[in-house]
């Protein structure tokens, strides 16, 4: 197994769960499942250093994770779950919203450069075909799935090793789903590491090298290879053994 | 029962505050806490009572929602009623008197809760706009203080103080118990999930302000008994010190969150603090810089408390 | 797109019911566009807008500055003390600056930082403010501003060829460094940011507390900037010298077509706000009204104007 990218050392999510002692390989697509509420976001959240773990500590390139800000900087990127409520910033542009997270890389002289700004976001624009008409309109002009392209290209700006996806396709239609699954691939392609959290089983199989099913804030099953079906999965979640 | 819990966390530093103030007051001022002179206590502080109260409806309804014009409500209620029904009219009649102070108040409210509900115009700054006319239209009927005002009406802040306070209360006791206050609450706390569960988010706001302004009305006569005269200066000055109250007795400003008990034990712990300063006879310099610093100082320990609850109850 | 024109139409409006205004006035009163009477209005305007420059900020960021009266008065009274005393002006302007920042950045932190409704925070810190410089004085400031400040405002001077005293086109310069700052620096952006959403903020890597206390600050050094400059006005210092500041800097701001709610507006629209606003009580003391009128005029005329174009949208509208 090459060097983790990132590794958990017996954290424990809620006092009582069992400990949860995990690695993930640099460049893997790594899946989050588990019923609502069972600690998979939790888990999720303790890897941006969002939450903090009852006990044990979370890893990333050798170096611990103490906090948000912290994990950014070492090249963590983190993209949320409700898009309206902690992820788009509504009276702001589309340029805006996407520069946010990196304003210093845009300033030239003291000032931002709009010239700057528009040539970074373009690349992203054509990577993730982000479909904005007027990149200085107010962000909520577009639609559910563009909206969430552009939190997506935020968080690539940040250039981060590791991507932690809490539910990345929640309310996108299907078209943009299938562009966003071929971006994740690629990404993973070039060295990034991914984890996903999903609510659909389906996103998970078709993409993750390995699954974690979570049930009572541990993890219940760790599937991968053939053993990685929507049945197993589903079973873990609703905690009947695989048999 | 989480009810009660939510509604005594909040006050439970003013309430904390109320008692250790009582019992510094009652130390150095026996004399004026004997149980003959509560009703006078009481009448003393009735109008910053008054005045706190009705700040909170308004309040309560969130959204930035909150009545800044409270005070000069009280003021023009006190000149229209002792100026110009009572001295110039001559109707001084507690049936003409009592009905008038209520209908004016309501008509201001039903005029602020107009501006922020149906106009839609940002609450402090609506209520700002009446603010200034209201304390404009005061000072050009009533250059000057005049007065007296009614026997009846000065014995309101003497031996029949707890019957304003007491029909206040009583109000507000029985609207608690409506499905009105349950939305109140529920749009304060979260006004879209509210207008999605089907809360007629307008009316009750709409009606949050006309209340505030009734208690007002309620709270203009409390001013009037007291001062025993018509003042165009004295109201004004209720408006912020009220909603310092109303935020000491655990109120959120966010809406949401706290009831008119809260305000009325805020509004005693400032009347009680300002009685035990002036006791020592210090400068109203040192007064004013004491009542700033105890207010700050009240909401940032009220906040704490907040939080301190609030993570035990999430480690359950 | 249409709410980005309806924002420039805000900010439009107000500059276009300032010129309404203005040609009222002229029509009503004679005298009233007089070189002496256009000075005057525009030197008491650019008061108003250098101390609505905080409460710009602090209103997009979410909150709102009852302070500023009272830091007007601080700056104002006790810049006259140490001067008076005999102190160097530059080094008057330090303490008074340093002093002022000290209490914008308490406001702020605290507000933020405890979650407290920044109206009962800096009501109560300019609460003691105000009492701490009263029993400085013992409420009788005494001292002036040195003739440079007074002649900086007066209404009489000029500037080289410029028939206007020098603050009007320092104001002018510093009102697009204001609006440069806003829109093109990463503090302006992501001032706008976190009063758009608070809660996305610290995930796009915005320090709330930081910010709050930055706005804050800037609020209270521009306060007293206003205060200091007011002592070269009025010539004498004066405790309360600020108070028609508390609602009328707030109503520039809302005139100007930010909203209270955070997120949305921009300082050329509070410039806007406060040439309205001085036009107004200019316009209706000069039609002879009494104070006392023209304070219930003013607030009037503010809801109707608000009522025009400073509606929120329905709650329907923004499920």
């Amino acid at each position: 197994m090459p060097e983790p990218a990132i590794e958990t050392r017996d954290i424990v999510l809620r006092r009582g769960a069992s400990p949860i002692d995990e690695r993930v390989a640099a460049g893997s697509i790594v899946g989050l499942a588990g019923l609502d509420g069972h600690g998979q976001e939790a888990f999720l959240k303790t890897l941006a250093g969002l939450d903090r773990p009852v006990s044990g500590e979370v890893r990333f390139e050798r170096h611990a994770v103490t906090g948000f800000r912290q994990a950014v900087a070492r090249g963590i990127a983190y993209l949320p779950r409700d898009r309206r409520a902690t992820g788009i910033f509504p009276a702001l542009s589309v340029l805006d919203n996407f520069a946010i997270a990196t304003l210093a890389q845009d300033v030239k002289g003291g000032f931002i450069s709009a010239r700057e700004r528009r040539a970074r976001f373009a690349r992203y624009a054509e990577r993730l075909s982000i479909n904005a008409p007027d990149w200085s309109a107010p962000i909520t002009t577009l639609s559910g799935g563009n909206q969430q392209k552009v939190l997506l290209a935020r968080a690539l700006a940040l250039a981060p090793r590791l991507l932690l996806l809490n539910d990345p396709t929640r309310g996108v239609d299907v078209a943009t789903r299938h562009v966003l699954y071929d971006v994740f691939r690629e990404l993973a392609r070039e060295g990034m590491t991914l984890v996903i959290l999903s609510s659909e089983i389906e996103e998970i199989l078709l993409l993750c090298e390995r699954v974690l099913v979570f049930r009572e804030h541990a993890v219940a099953a760790r599937l991968e290879g053939a053993d990685m079906t929507s049945a197993a999965v589903i079973e873990a979640m609703f905690g009947r053994s695989a048999a | 029962m989480g009810r009660i819990v939510a509604r005594l966390g909040g006050i439970g530093f003013a309430a904390l505050l109320l008692l250790v103030l009582l019992v510094v007051n009652v130390w150095l001022t026996p004399g004026r806490f004997q149980p003959s002179g509560w009703l006078l206590l009481l009448g003393l502080a009735a109008p910053l009572i008054g005045a706190a109260m009705a700040s909170t409806p308004a309040i309560l309804s969130g959204r930035g929602g909150i009545d800044v014009s409270v005070g000069p409500q009280m003021g023009l209620i006190n000149a229209i009623l002792i100026k110009v029904l009572v001295l110039d009219f001559g109707i001084a009649h507690p049936l003409v008197l009592v009905p008038a102070a209520l209908l004016i108040g309501a008509l201001i409210g039903a005029f602020n809760g107009f501006l922020t509900t149906v106009v839609r115009i940002q609450p402090i700054v609506a209520t700002l706009g009446t603010y200034l006319i209201l304390s404009g239209v005061t000072l050009t009927i009533l250059p000057a203080p005049v007065g007296p005002a009614p026997v009846w009406l000065k014995s309101l802040a003497g031996p029949l103080a707890f019957l304003p306070l007491g029909a206040v209360a009583l109000s507000w006791w029985f609207i608690s118990r409506s499905a009105w206050y349950d939305q109140l609450m529920a749009v304060g706390s979260d006004d879209r999930a509210a207008f999605t569960a089907g809360v007629p988010v307008t009316g009750v706001r709409f009606f949050a302000y006309l209340l505030s302004g009734i208690y007002a009305g309620a709270a203009a006569l409390m001013l009037s008994a007291l001062i025993g005269s018509a003042d165009p200066n004295v109201g004004p000055t209720y408006t912020l010190i009220a909603i310092s109250a109303v935020a000491l007795g655990g109120v959120s400003l966010a809406g949401g969150r706290g009831g008119l008990l809260g305000a009325a034990v805020g509004a005693l712990d400032i009347f009680l603090l300002q009685n035990a300063l002036t006791y020592f006879n210090i400068s109203t310099f040192v007064l004013q810089i004491a009542y700033g610093s105890i207010l700050v100082a009240a909401v940032v320990l009220t906040a704490l408390q907040t939080r301190a609850v609030a993570a035990r109850v999430q480690h359950v | 797109m249409s709410s980005r024109l309806r924002f420039d139409a805000r900010v439009f409006g107000a500059f276009a019911i300032a010129v309404a205004l203005h040609i009222l006035g002229t029509w009503l009163i004679p005298g009233y566009s007089a070189p002496f009477a256009i000075r005057a209005l525009l030197v008491l305007a650019s008061l108003l807008a250098i101390a609505s420059i905080g409460q710009t900020l602090v209103v997009i960021v979410g909150g709102i500055d009852l302070s500023i009266p009272f830091i007007i008065g601080f700056a104002n009274v006790v810049a006259a003390q140490l001067y008076g005393g005999g102190m160097a002006f530059s080094l008057v302007c330090v303490i008074v600056a340093l002093g002022a920042i000290l209490i914008g950045l308490f406001n702020g932190a605290v507000s933020a930082g405890l979650g407290l409704h920044p109206l009962i925070v800096t009501l109560g810190t300019g609460t003691v403010v105000q009492g701490a410089v009263l029993l400085w004085t013992g409420g009788f400031p005494s001292g002036s501003a040195p003739p440079a400040v007074s002649a900086f405002v007066s209404i009489g001077g000029s500037t080289g060829p410029l028939p206007f005293p020098p603050l009007v086109p320092v104001f002018v310069l510093l009102a697009a460094l204001v609006a440069l700052v806003l829109a093109r620096t990463p503090f302006g952006r992501r001032i706008y940011a976190l009063g758009s959403n608070p809660r996305a903020a610290p995930l796009a890597l915005i320090r709330p507390v930081a910010m709050w206390a930055a706005a804050f600050a800037v609020s209270a050094f521009f306060a007293a900037v206003t205060g200091v400059l007011l002592l070269g006005f009025t010539g004498s210092a004066y405790g309360a010298v600020g108070q028609p500041y508390l609602f009328q800097t707030i109503a520039a701001v809302v005139v100007g077509g930010t909203a209270l709610v955070g997120g949305r507006g921009s300082y050329l629209g509070t410039v806007g706000g406060a040439l309205v606003l001085t036009e107004l009580n200019t316009l209706l003391i000069g039609l002879g009204l009494q104070p006392a009128t023209v304070q219930a005029a003013l607030g009037l005329v503010i809801i109707v104007l608000l009522s025009l174009y400073g509606r929120e949208p329905a709650i329907r509208s923004t499920i």
